[in-house]
């Protein structure tokens, strides 16, 4: 990526509404064609197969939507930021739009591994009195089983506020918690018999101000369930927001 | 129309690739001021029918018309449809969400035989009834069309009314003609009759079917049930082809489909000759759109989709006359970009190579090439106007040139074939090996593959070879084996295509209305999806064949005299069955035909039955 005689442009977009429910193949080919129909000069790799010189942040899983996602892109002309950004604009479907650009310096930590620390918040079907968080789960990657310890992941504490969770997720070089594991963890055992609940297994994180509680009561609810889940920020390991 | 987004959008969290469900892709359109809405179906996944041309060109032309508007739906992969069974959500357009059968017409492409089941799937998700007479005046109009449009009889109970030939203006003609007569309050069956009175426009229920004495008597199947209906249906052909722009508004897709690229039509129609192959004469005659017209497509296209890939689309487009300037003028226009050009359908020729070669770039994958027979004598039978020179002259220009690997495709099965054309095969791949190792430098010689890949004949309706039954599976494993034991060289694989799915194929494209209790039954047993391998279930089309009393071998394996009359001989290509007939002669002979667009007027009829003829921008060169 550092090539002195190119610019490096960081857009940030987000992901939201139905194109939510990508993949993040298929984001990060929308982009790319977003960045050609924008007629943006992007430079393009020397070599066999030659292709667009462009690299994205770090992945959303399919159904989690991102209000400040982002791409870097190498350019072979400076273009204003705000002509990048307009050009783009018009290039974008409406779920799927740029935000912002500004150029970065070409050493600057590629955008893939810049923000390990990213914030989410969830909607649920309705407002449950508590929630229980599993202390660990077990995943299925690459069809080896493998057991994940939630407090290795989570930074600081998950808030419940009404029908609202948001939590923060650490990316570890060594592996990640996907939120809607975690989330789907927690609704299953929410589901569950809440007798069946040991305290060893879990934590319980009650709603932030009790009063919500009066105006849903979650009895009504036959299930509680996931509506939706959003990357809200993400930040560098040190604790600085990205610009 | 009703919204089933929300109650879909519930599903979607549990399904793959939920993307494909979405709409919202980049290009889809939402037409507002129309009241009369048409629903144009693809029976297959979003994968397959996205990519596909008749759908973004229908719904084009039907958004372009006053008063219309279209929108798009696709068969939901398996673990979709059967959530949305026992969820009792219907089929959804994907524009509106809207139910398919809120539509005031559906129309259904027929792509290929294999896709007859997935006809009745889609009816069946949609709520639609599966037989057209068992429709009531609420349900929508399901009209079909595409290439298995020229033998409609194994569909014909399914569907209204057929459209034979290019739907550009055909459809846009049957829908407003619809909606005429429905604001006027005119009955279904009235509605039905006018249809079968428009050009090109089949309605099936409008026939009785008849039997084989009847009909070889008659020189046609069917006899109309009232006065003053056609009884043979001339395909339309789209006139304004050439000159119209070769691009057009396309939808950019988020999930990865079937070639996910920029599509850009260069030329329509072949004239070759192949006697096996029906798009050869489904697609007469030969129209080319101008360089500048490509050319200019090709570069807004580009700049509208986002698209880093181009492939210029034809049955053969490196006989376009100007195909050399075009793609020079691409290359010169798409230079720096890290934009793929590219051309399906390798001519077999050093030209043909030539032309991959300017679009290849430092990238070379695998060049495919098609001799189709391994003899020179059963290559003439085919007409395939290729010679063992040609092969080897392209062989030898493609390995010099740099690629390291082909593909030569190989029918098992054709008419007259013997065990000497099958060693035919080994022994013209094996010196295409030599050849090409002979090409390329010494330390390069282990890279060389040259792989063989056969399908089994499929004789198909509007062909020479439409009489000519396809061997029994029996006979075509002990060929494969021949082949198999034949070719000696490790260098050179032999891949086989599944002989069950060809034999479907064959009865399909040569049956009459009987086939389509076959194709019911079938379903009923839970045939769907027959064109994936790993859905197909052949238990389930036997079974059917039994249940229903029905001979399929026969259908599929009695070879005829060509003075027999066919169950399509009232759907008319333009080409006559004078000239099959006389091709299928010729064929016995081992006489070739010339192509017309290099020579002279074969008499094929297609140009004076279509009042149209060849357009071709220069002289083309062989």
């Amino acid at each position: 990526m550092a090539d002195p005689r190119l610019f490096r442009l960081r857009v940030t977009f987000c992901k939201q509404g139905r194109l939510a429910l990508l993949s993040h193949l298929e984001v990060a080919r929308a982009l790319e064609r977003a960045v050609r129909r924008a007629g943006l000069p992007y430079a393009v790799s020397q070599g066999f197969s030659p292709h667009m010189r462009i690299a994205f942040g770090a992945a959303l899983p399919v159904g989690v939507g991102g209000t400040r996602e982002c791409f870097d892109l190498l350019l072979e002309r400076y273009v204003s930021p705000e002509r990048a950004l307009e050009a783009l604009q018009a290039a974008s479907a409406p779920d799927l739009m740029a935000k912002s650009c500004a150029y970065l310096e070409p050493t600057a930590p590629a955008a893939s591994v810049a923000f390990p620390v990213s914030t989410y918040r969830a909607l649920l079907s309705c407002s449950p009195l508590e929630l229980p968080v599993p202390r660990s789960l077990e995943v299925v990657r690459k069809k080896k089983r493998k057991t994940l310890v939630v407090d290795d992941f989570l930074v600081g504490e998950m808030e419940l506020a009404g029908a609202v969770v948001t939590f923060t997720l650490e990316a570890k070089p060594t592996g990640s918690l996907r939120p809607d594991v975690l989330l789907s963890a927690c609704m299953d055992a929410y589901n569950e018999d809440p007798h069946a609940r040991d305290a060893e297994g879990f934590s319980l994180v009650a709603q932030a101000t009790p009063s919500v509680m009066e105006a849903a009561p979650c009895e009504e609810c036959e299930r509680l369930s996931v509506v939706s889940v959003t990357r809200i920020d993400q930040k560098a390991a040190d604790g600085r927001t990205r610009a | 129309m009703t919204d089933l987004w929300p109650r879909l959008e519930r599903l979607l969290a549990h399904v793959e690739r939920p993307a494909r469900y979405l709409d919202h892709e980049w290009g889809c359109v939402r037409k507002a001021q129309a009241d009369f809405a048409f629903c144009m179906v693809y029976p297959d996944t979003y994968e397959l029918g996205q990519a596909n041309q008749a759908v973004r060109i229908l719904t084009n032309v039907v958004d372009a018309t006053e008063h219309l508007r279209a929108e798009r739906a696709f068969l939901p992969a398996v673990d979709l449809i059967d959530l949305m069974r026992e969820d009792g959500l219907p089929l959804f357009s994907l524009e509106s969400c809207a139910p398919v059968r809120e539509f005031d017409v559906v129309g259904i492409t027929l792509p290929h035989e294999l896709a007859a089941t997935n006809v009745l799937e889609t009816l069946d998700l949609a709520g639609i009834p599966l037989r057209a007479e068992d429709r009531g005046e609420d349900d929508p109009f399901v009209l079909g069309g595409g290439p298995c449009a020229f033998n409609p009889e194994p569909y014909a109970p399914f569907f209204d009314a057929v459209l034979v030939g290019e739907g550009e203006e055909s459809v846009p003609e049957a829908l407003l003609e619809v909606r005429r007569l429905r604001a006027q309050g005119a009955s279904r069956h009235d509605v039905l009759r006018a249809l079968a009175l428009l050009p090109g426009c089949y309605v099936p229920s409008l026939y009785r079917w008849r039997d084989e004495a009847w009909a070889q008597e008659a020189g046609v199947w069917i006899e109309p049930l009232e006065a003053g209906l056609p009884t043979r249906i001339e395909k339309r052909l789209f006139a304004g082809f050439a000159e119209s722009p070769g691009w057009e508004p396309c939808i950019v897709p988020y999930t990865e489909v079937v070639h996910d690229r920029l599509n850009v039509e260069v030329l329509r129609g072949c004239a070759r000759g192949c006697r096996f192959c029906q798009a050869g004469m489904m697609y007469r005659p030969v129209r080319e759109r101008s360089a500048d017209n490509v050319v200019a497509s090709v570069m807004q296209g580009l700049a509208e989709t986002g698209y880093d890939e181009v492939s210029l689309t034809s049955l053969s487009s490196t006989d376009h006359s100007q195909i050399a300037e075009i793609l020079t003028r691409l290359n010169r226009s798409c230079d720096g970009k890290g934009i793929r050009i590219s051309v399906p359908s390798q001519r077999l020729d050093a030209f043909g190579v030539d032309m991959a070669g300017l679009v290849a770039g430092q990238k070379k994958g695998g060049l495919t090439f098609a001799p189709e027979a391994g003899t020179q004598r059963l290559r003439d039978v085919i007409n395939k106007n290729v010679t063992e020179d040609d092969l080897f002259g392209a062989i030898d220009a493609a390995f010099a040139a740099g690629w390291r690997r082909c593909k030569l495709y190989f029918m098992i099965g054709l008419p007259t074939e013997t065990d000497d054309d099958i060693k035919g095969i080994a022994s013209l791949a094996q010196r295409a090996y030599d050849r090409a190792k002979a090409a390329v430098p010494p330390e390069q010689r282990g890279n060389v593959r040259v792989g063989v890949s056969c399908a089994l004949f499929v004789p198909k309706a509007q062909t020479p070879f439409q009489w000519d039954g396809q061997i029994p599976r029996e006979e075509a494993l002990r060929r494969v084996g021949l082949l198999r034991r034949s070719v000696k060289y490790k260098a050179v694989d032999v891949h086989w295509h599944d002989p069950e799915t060809s034999f479907i194929e064959a009865v399909m494209s040569r049956a009459g209305r009987e086939a389509a209790d076959w194709v019911e039954a079938a379903w009923r047993r839970g045939a769907r999806f027959d064109a994936w391998s790993e859905l197909f279930r052949e238990e389930a089309w036997r079974d059917a064949a039994q249940e229903v009393g029905i001979d399929v071998a026969a259908l599929a394996e009695t070879s005829f005299d060509p003075s027999r009359v066919m169950p399509w001989a009232h759907v008319s290509t333009g080409v006559s069955t004078r000239f099959l007939a006389l091709e299928r002669r010729r064929a016995a002979e081992g006489a070739v035909t010339p192509d017309c667009t290099f020579g002279d007027c074969t008499g094929c009829g297609a140009c004076p039955a279509l009042d149209a003829e060849n357009e071709l921008v220069e002289v083309r060169h062989g």
